[in-house]
């Protein structure tokens, strides 16, 4: 357990060393946040779409960026560089459990993921978002977009542990892709045409989605978030 | 006394795409603890093999190997808290500081935060890398890497180093200051298991000493044993070499081919 964290320590100092690899996480899903709603935005006005609650689309459209900052899995492929460096072995030679490894480095994701996730809400109040849950409710959302960051990096390491190859393990963060667009991405669920409302129900990432747009728009509706959290724990269970 | 390396018709088996290669193929090794051991061979002969099985991080395909008394399949953590290892190619990290990664290194062993401070700046002495403790690795020379790996290895004074070509891609002085390193550290008990391609070094430094070729030991004794043994049975005049040994062990020379011949 201590191992993890002094190693979780480690990884964070690593993200902080190499800021060209935290950047995209953040402005990418701001830069899709900002072409979709300038795109959209007028067949959505903030007074006449009910499933806006009054607020603008930028508020509907920022789960989805969240999200997929949450899922870059960035720190998979750090570790792949580190089983093809050899420094793996250097960690595998103490006497410390090898899960601990991966431990650590899903610690270092929480808080990086903690952090991406209120500055980017954080850019994002200026747009005239409003969090309607509130402080809490913000610290909330955080936890559980934090939450799905964790979760996704847990796959991704894993892949990157059986394969040890970069190449595969970004290839299997492309088979998570389409996860986050069959969400009820655009409009909410009930609006999706036929095929795609089915494939956004199954899909769990749209459960997670809807409790983080129920936070910003709904303020605490329970049943939303405790689906959310729900999805995020079973999903996190292996 | 247990001993410090023992190991009985130890084999492996690499199975994969590339086909089945047998790397090792049923060795027996008795090491008493306090020696400075030499493992020689040619390129692709198991030497690193060897060493990654006895430090645990390779399964055996047959056979048993013992570390410090401990065995290395059923008890590995115990076998890891007892030795230092740095591998054939000195894999570190290469956003951390020297000094940093020795601290964490030194945690995981399960030192103090504060303890693991002072083991760090004492090994930076050592492996005379103060001035460099709090550069990031990524700009460390070939030299400075192994001997921050060296550092290492050296994190829980273990009772039995394995050192895998320690001394490959040194130059001449660091070669004499890795050697002077493995000299004192195998006089403060340390039995030290070491890899090289250097006849020079193995007579240097080893008390004993064995030649791998493909998966098997083909001799093993002291450096003085093995070229007596050499002279007696070519009858020369002159003390051969360990170049001389190496080669006619491994069978990479005319003049074994020839011997081979006179014996027919
Ligand atoms: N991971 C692996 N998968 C398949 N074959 C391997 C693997 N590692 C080593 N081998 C093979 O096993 C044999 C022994 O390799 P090993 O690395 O133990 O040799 P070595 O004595 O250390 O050589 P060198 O002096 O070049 O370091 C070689 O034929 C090599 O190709
Ligand atoms: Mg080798």
């Amino acid at each position: 357990m201590k191992e993890s964290f002094v190693l979780g320590r480690r990884a964070i100092r690593e993200a902080l060393r190499t800021p060209d690899a935290l950047i995209p996480t953040i402005f990418i899903p701001l830069f899709f946040l900002v072409v979709n709603v300038g795109q959209t935005a007028r067949i959505f006005p903030s007074g006449d779409t009910p499933f806006l609650a009054g607020q603008n689309y930028a508020a509907f459209q920022l789960p989805a960026s969240l999200l997929l900052s949450a899922s870059f899995g960035s720190a998979a492929l750090y570790l792949v560089e580190e089983i093809e460096g050899g420094y793996f072995d250097k960690l595998r030679a103490t006497p410390i459990a090898r899960m601990a490894i991966i431990a650590g480095r899903l610690y270092a994701e929480l808080v990086k993921a903690v952090a991406i996730a209120a500055v980017m809400v954080l850019i994002a109040l200026p747009f005239g978002i409003r969090i309607d849950s509130g402080i809490l409710g913000f610290v909330v959302l955080v936890v559980l977009v934090a939450l799905w960051a964790v979760v996704f990096s847990g796959f991704m390491q894993l892949i990157a542990i059986k394969t040890r190859s970069a190449a595969a393990t970004q290839g299997a963060s492309l088979v998570f892709f389409p996860l986050l667009f069959l969400t009820p991405n655009f409009v909410p669920r009930n609006l999706l045409t036929r095929p795609m409302e089915i494939a956004a129900t199954l899909n769990p990432v749209s459960y997670i989605m809807e409790a983080v747009r129920s936070l910003i728009l709904d303020g605490f509706d329970w049943p939303v978030l405790g689906l959310g959290f729900l999805v995020v724990t079973v999903a996190g269970g292996p | 006394m247990s001993l410090a390396v023992e190991a009985v018709g130890v084999r492996k088996h690499y199975t994969g795409k590339d086909g089945d290669v047998e790397a090792v193929r049923g060795v027996d090794l008795a090491i008493p603890p306090g020696q400075v051991f030499g493992f020689l061979g040619p390129n692709g002969a198991g030497k690193s093999t060897m060493v990654r099985m006895l430090t645990t991080l390779m399964t055996l395909t047959a056979g048993t190997a013992r570390v410090a008394g401990v065995d290395v399949e059923t008890d590995p953590h115990g076998v890891r808290r007892k030795i230092g290892v740095a591998l054939q190619e000195a894999g570190l990290d290469p956003r951390q500081t020297g000094r940093e990664l020795l601290v964490l290194q030194a945690r995981l062993f399960g030192l103090s935060r504060s303890d693991a401070t002072v083991r760090a700046h004492e090994l930076l002495e050592l492996v005379e890398l103060t001035d460099a403790a709090d550069r990031r690795i990524k700009g460390y020379s070939g030299g400075m890497k192994r001997r921050l790996d060296l550092a290492s290895a050296l994190v829980n004074q273990p009772e039995v180093l394995f050192l895998d070509e320690p001394t490959t891609g040194l130059d001449p002085a660091s070669r004499v200051t890795v050697w002077d390193e493995v000299r004192r550290i195998n006089e403060r008990g340390t039995t030290v298991f070491l890899t090289t391609q250097y006849l020079e070094e193995a007579d240097q430094l080893c008390d004993r000493m064995a030649i791998i070729d493909g998966g098997l030991i083909v001799c093993d004794g002291s450096p003085a044993d093995l070229k007596a043994a050499l002279q007696a049975r070519t009858g020369s005049a002159t003390e051969p070499t360990l170049d001389e040994v190496f080669m006619d062990a491994t069978g990479r020379t005319r003049a074994r081919s020839a011997g081979d011949v006179q014996e027919v």
